[in-house]
């Protein structure tokens, strides 16, 4: 933990950022987003198990682009999501620094996305254990089943959009859901409107999703969101052996052709 | 407030027959914003369109919807009389009532329904429909012609008699493709090469026509009008200003036991080599692969000899750049190889050759001087089986296709060999006998009839060799399956014809599609046979299906008017109908996030990238843009953007939706 605030100390006193995104003290034992911008906060920064949110939501909120160069406290999918970033034509190369603490509390800076992509790769980016088995019972389900238990959960959302706005990859200007010409997603929060949205925002992410979990855990009434993205993500990796988040310059799933893909479903 | 107009049509009996029109435009008169329906026999006549300019002017309309037949058929009609009345073509609609109903349904009242169904959607889009100005785009005028066969030979040359440019490109050292191996040709028995060497000899010296001999398309950019490509030119290891063609070198060049692929295998010829002695241009190349120099670093002999010192062993490939308005493919076809017949031996036994290979035993200029001899020990077969369909329309072989040249060239080869062997005994096998043509039917006759060629409705199961004999088994199918063996001194297989080795990869270069042979795809089989479905890209011979010279010079031909039309004009008129990213109102400027993917999705590769700055130059966003030169409206970007930020001109997500809302809502303005 000392690392890391010295290490921020040492590149704000520098000005080799203008502000570190990181960890601190939140409600009761969670954590929260901090922004340091001077040496002085920096004792301000935490770092442990209890830090699970990605921080690299706020590479893509103009109010936090706007403070200047950023260092961002990375957890793995951090990682992911900046090389998806970039993937997308969202931030540039040199644009931020990414500082990795490992479990003795020792950090990395990494500066480039050269250097992210060799350290991603080293990393699991593979579901976990516990989230493949949550994933299998979700799978033995039959069709209507599965109809059945996504209406029962939809039917709670509020259309609260909490779950796009902790998404680091639903950085849209102007979300489908707000385009009122036509009105593709209906505004109330009824069982179709509910559905609509729901699908929507899972099929945008096909593909793009690096498996942080933030979008579940930002529901208010729980709905389990990242069982949609991590089947996405399981379909894509089976059918297109492609993952995202790995590199910097890649070809998406959705929206490449290559002769070599698997076509067995066009018939 | 929009003022739509709907014109019912009768289609003489067409619609009227199956459909209540009378009760169609009565009903569509009471949707709200419609200001005028009304029905008539013919809207297509001239009174009809009368009816609609009368009325855009009269009423003051603002979109017209023609509830007729199929736009296909006359939406080009009606948007110009729209336009004759002052209203901008785009504002008007079809709505195909007759083959989308009435030819498909009986006459009732839910045709009648179905009917008001459709032209109820299309007035709810053409509500939401703008007036659209078409797009100009420049044009080169200058040809790229890919392969020099006789169908590239014949589209260079009409290409530049009409005045334009042409780049020709072929991959080997000489231009002529096959037909410059055969030897005489079906119908009339002329010798090919005599027929095809002026007009080879007119292709290098034409002044519109450059020549890239040895040379293969690297790349290519853009679009119908303003392609971009890149030439890939092979080193020949010599200079060709410098080489007089003398062939010195050839002849001193001490390696010189290498299979000729001119002579289809059968002869040899040097490391230096010009692959016939007609060759255009007629300048050697260095096979590296087999010259001594360049496998052992010793020799350089050539060198040495060349009077003109042409000889350059380090020189090495060039790349061309050109730009250019249109391109002609006519990079041909190949006939399969090697072991696809190991029931038939070939590849195994030497005297199973195939066709081509006859055609240079054949020929005056090939290994044997014309002479009939087989390839094992050069003595003349007295017995010679034909095999036509060796693996043409044979599912089992995965061509089920008919190669379309075989019967013919199959009855020349029998014919050749009787005028050469007058004691000799030609058998055909086949499976039917397809001489569709000018004077073909009368030619195989003659070869059944006045050359006494024996004609054997059989396929062959098997061959193999037999003390010195190659015995060919069938069944006769006219004699009731009757089983039969020919033992033969010679056998002709007529392998079936195929697409080029590279054929898929320059068709991904070229971005046109090919069908499951890989044989290029025409834009429509019947109406537009010489156009491929990516515009200015057009096809002539037989890398568009196994076809006969005349027919190749006959789609050369085409293809070049097709090119001569487009540089008739400076400037090319397209259809807006293309894809537009958003623009939206300050701080927002548009809706694209410029993730890009878009860009990969687009077959046509028509997305840019698009900075928008501000008045001082800095940048405050990159957006996706169409090129509309490029984009064919296929709206496969606009399904993949998440942000809604690129519509199709014509076919906006407004339109669209307020269509599909048309049909779901049916409300109370019913028929
Ligand atoms: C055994 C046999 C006998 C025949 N006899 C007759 C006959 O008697 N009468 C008749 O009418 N027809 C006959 N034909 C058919 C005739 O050969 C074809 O109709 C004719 O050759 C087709 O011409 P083409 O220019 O389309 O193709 P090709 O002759 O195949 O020429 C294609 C050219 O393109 C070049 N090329 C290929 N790929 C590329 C590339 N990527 N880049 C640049 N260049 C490329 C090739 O090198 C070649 O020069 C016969 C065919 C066979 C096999
Ligand atoms: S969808 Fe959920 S898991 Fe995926 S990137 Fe967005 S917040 Fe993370
Ligand atoms: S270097 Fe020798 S082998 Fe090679 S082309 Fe010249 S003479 Fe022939
Ligand atoms: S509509 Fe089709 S051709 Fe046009 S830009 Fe989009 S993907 Fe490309």
């Amino acid at each position: 933990m000392e690392d890391l605030r010295n290490k921020a100390r040492e590149l704000l006193a520098a000005k080799a950022v203008q502000v570190v995104v990181g960890y601190g003290r939140g409600t009761g034992a969670s954590r929260r987003a901090v922004f340091i911008q001077s040496a002085a906060e920096a004792g301000e920064l935490l770092f442990d198990n209890a830090c699970r949110q990605n921080l690299a939501v706020y590479l893509m909120k103009p109010e936090v682009r706007k403070l200047g160069k950023m260092a961002l406290v990375a957890i793995p999918a951090t990682l992911r999501t900046i090389l998806q970033l970039a993937s997308e034509n969202q931030i540039q190369d040199l644009e931020l620094l990414a500082l990795v603490p490992d479990a003795s509390g020792a950090v990395t800076q990494l500066a480039t996305f050269a250097a992210i992509e060799a350290h991603v790769v080293l990393q699991d980016n593979d579901l976990s254990a516990a989230e493949k088995g949550e994933l299998q019972k979700y799978e033995i389900m039959g069709m209507e089943q599965r109809r059945q238990f996504w209406e029962e959960h939809f039917s709670r959302c509020l259309k609260c959009y909490a779950c796009r706005a902790a998404c680091p990859l639903c950085y849209c200007s102007r979300c489908t859901v707000e385009c009122n010409q036509p009105q593709w997603i209906p505004v109330p929060a009824h069982d179709l409107g509910n559905l609509e949205w729901n699908i929507m925002r899972a099929m945008h992410l096909a593909g793009r999703c690096i498996n942080c979990g933030d979008c579940s855990r930002a529901c208010p009434v729980g709905i389990p969101l990242h069982l949609l993205n991590q089947k996405l993500i399981s379909e894509v990796y089976t059918h297109f052996n492609s993952r995202s988040g790995m590199a910097a310059k890649a070809d998406h799933a959705m929206s490449t052709f290559k002769p070599n893909d698997a076509e067995d479903f066009i018939r | 407030m929009a003022r739509i107009g709907v014109f019912v049509c009768h289609c003489g009996e067409n619609i009227s027959a199956t459909v209540d029109v009378k009760k169609v435009a009565e009903a569509a008169s009471r949707i709200p914003g419609v200001a005028h329906s009304v029905e008539y026999k013919y809207m297509c006549s001239d009174p009809g369109q009368q009816m609609i300019r009368n009325a855009i002017r009269e009423k003051n309309l603002t979109g017209v919807v023609v509830a007729a037949c199929s736009p296909r058929m006359h939406e080009p009609t009606f948007r110009r009389a729209c336009a004759e009345a002052g209203l901008n073509p785009f504002l008007c609609e079809m709505a195909n009532i007759r083959e989308h109903c009435s030819w498909v349904h009986e006459k009732s009242e839910a045709t009648t329904h179905k009917a008001f169904d459709i032209v109820r959607t299309l007035v709810a889009k053409v509500k939401r429909n703008k007036a659209l100005l078409p797009i100009k785009v420049p044009v080169t005028k200058t040809a790229l012609v890919l392969g020099g066969g006789i169908a590239g030979i014949q589209a260079s040359l009409d290409i530049a008699n009409s005045g334009h440019k042409v780049i020709l490109v072929e991959k080997e050292p000489s231009i002529g493709g096959h037909m410059s191996q055969l030897s005489e040709t079906f119908p009339t028995l002329d010798c090919s090469q005599c027929i095809l060497t002026p007009r080879m000899v007119e292709v290098a010296q034409h002044p519109n026509i450059t020549l890239h001999s040895y040379s293969e398309l690297e790349s290519m950019d853009g679009f119908i009008g303003n392609f971009k490509v890149r030439i890939r030119k092979k080193a020949r290891s010599l200079d060709e200003k410098l080489c007089t063609g003398c062939g010195l070198c050839v002849q001193k060049c001490p390696s010189k036991k290498i299979s000729s692929e001119f002579d289809a295998g059968l002869g040899l010829r040097p490391a230096i080599y010009v692959p016939f002695p007609q060759a255009v241009p007629n300048k050697p190349v260095i096979d590296r692969e087999h010259c001594t120099y360049y496998r052992t670093g010793k020799c350089r002999l050539c060198e040495k000899i060349c009077p003109t010192q042409a000889i350059r062993f380090d020189q090495e490939d060039e790349i061309i750049e050109a730009d250019i308005g249109a391109v002609v493919v006519a990079t041909g076809f190949d006939i399969k190889h090697g072991d696809f017949f190991p029931e038939y031996g070939y590849g195994k036994y030497k005297d199973v050759i195939d066709g081509l290979q006859f055609e240079r035993l054949a020929s005056a200029s090939g290994p044997t001087l014309g002479e009939i001899r087989r390839p094992s020990d050069g003595q003349v077969p007295q017995t010679v089986v034909f095999v036509a369909c060796a693996g043409s329309r044979d599912p089992a072989k995965g061509i089920e296709y008919c190669s379309k040249i075989c019967c013919m060239y199959t009855a020349k080869h029998a014919m050749l060999y009787k005028h050469k062997v007058h004691h000799g005994k030609p058998f055909v096998f086949y499976m039917d006998i397809r001489a569709g043509g000018k004077m073909y039917e009368e030619f195989v006759r003659r070869a059944m009839e006045e050359d006494g060629v024996q004609y054997i409705r059989s396929r062959v199961s098997r061959i193999y060799e037999r003390g010195g004999k190659l015995v060919v088994k069938g069944a006769d199918t006219l004699l009731g399956s009757r089983p039969l063996e020919i033992e033969a001194d010679l056998v002709v297989l007529a392998t079936a014809g195929v697409a080029q080795a590279g054929a898929e990869q320059l068709a991904q270069r070229l971005h046109v599609s090919f069908d499951a042979h890989k044989f290029y795809a025409e834009a429509h089989p019947k109406l537009r046979p010489v156009e491929t479905n990516t515009a200015g890209i057009f096809l002539a011979g037989a890398c568009q299906a196994p076809k006969d010279i005349p027919e190749s010079v006959a789609q050369a031909s085409g293809a070049a008017a097709k090119v001569a039309i487009l540089f008739s004009q400076s400037e090319l008129v397209r259809e807006p109908l293309i894809a537009v990213v958003d623009r939206q109102a300050p701080p927002l400027y548009s809706s694209c996030v410029g993730c890009f993917l878009c860009q990969p999705s687009c077959p046509y590769q028509a997305i840019e990238k698009e900075e928008i700055r501000d008045r001082d130059g800095q940048l405050i966003k990159t957006i996706a843009k169409v090129n509309p030169g490029l984009c064919q409206g296929c709206g496969t970007c606009v399904a993949l953007c998440r942000t809604k930020s690129i519509d199709i001109q014509g076919f906006s997500h407004e339109q669209v939706y307020a269509e599909v809302l048309a049909l779901l809502n049916r409300g109370e303005d019913n028929v």
